[in-house]
């Protein structure tokens, strides 16, 4: 009985911890978007200027990782730096879901 | 006139690169670091860079593929993607400002023509849009 309770306490503890991960909030990520990213990147994604990239429909994993590595450095950019430099990883994951969830204007290649 | 037009051709090449690149230390000193890029025309051969994309479609020509090392991830969709940016993306590898492994061990073996080359071809393709038509 006491074994049960621990494997079940064990399941839902490992429950809670998966779920922020999973779960993004495209509503607060279009929030963050029209306060930082609109001006370059557009509201939806499809920027108009060569010198920034078109997002909408991108892969949302690929965005969240551009975005931690602008903020890590790992990617260097002075402008990025300071734009994902001001977002929590929760921002991160909720502005990549937000750009990926907009009509795409990008396709995986021709 | 024919020097001349490449000679012009590489002015808005480098410009375009320049711009792109935003931080611009010691770069192009004679075009400038100044305004914002006016959308230089395409540059590059999509139809050469066509040539060139066998190194590109084991990743990017799969939908969906996600990278194995050292994070993992779908690898970015490029078709339609803004020539200029495309362009930047691959020297940001080929000078160490992006650091991916696989990309940077790629793109060592690319001329500024076959970037030039690549970019274009990627933009040109995907979705037809008001802007890449």
């Amino acid at each position: 009985m006491t074994i049960d309770l621990r494997a079940w306490t064990l399941g839902a503890s490992l429950c809670l911890i998966a779920i922020p991960v999973t779960a993004a909030d495209t509503a607060a990520g279009q929030a963050k978007a029209k306060e930082i990213c609109q001006a370059c990147h557009g509201l939806d994604g499809n920027s108009a200027t060569a010198d920034y990239p078109k997002l909408g429909g991108q892969y949302p994993d690929y965005l969240a990782k551009a975005l931690r590595d602008y903020k890590s450095g790992a990617r260097k950019n002075p402008i990025m730096a300071g734009f994902a430099g001001a977002l929590t990883a929760k921002d991160i994951d909720n502005v990549a879901a937000y750009y990926a969830s907009q009509p795409p204007v990008l396709a995986r290649k021709y | 006139m024919s020097r001349f037009a490449a000679f012009a051709s590489l002015l808005l090449l480098m410009s375009a690169s320049a711009a792109a690149q935003t931080p611009a230390p010691s770069a192009a000193p004679a075009t400038a670091p100044a305004a914002p890029a006016a959308a230089a025309p395409p540059s590059g051969d999509p139809l050469k860079g066509r040539e060139k994309t066998q190194m590109c479609e084991g990743c990017h020509g799969i939908e969906g593929w996600r990278t194995a090392f050292p994070e993992v991830y779908r690898v970015p969709k490029l078709g339609g993607q803004h020539e200029a940016y495309l362009v930047a993306a691959l020297k940001a590898y080929k000078s160490g400002d992006r650091s991916h492994p696989s990309m940077r061990a790629i793109v060592g073996s690319l001329s500024d023509a076959d970037i030039a080359n690549l970019a274009a071809y990627y933009a040109k393709g995907g979705i037809q849009t008001a802007s890449n038509k």
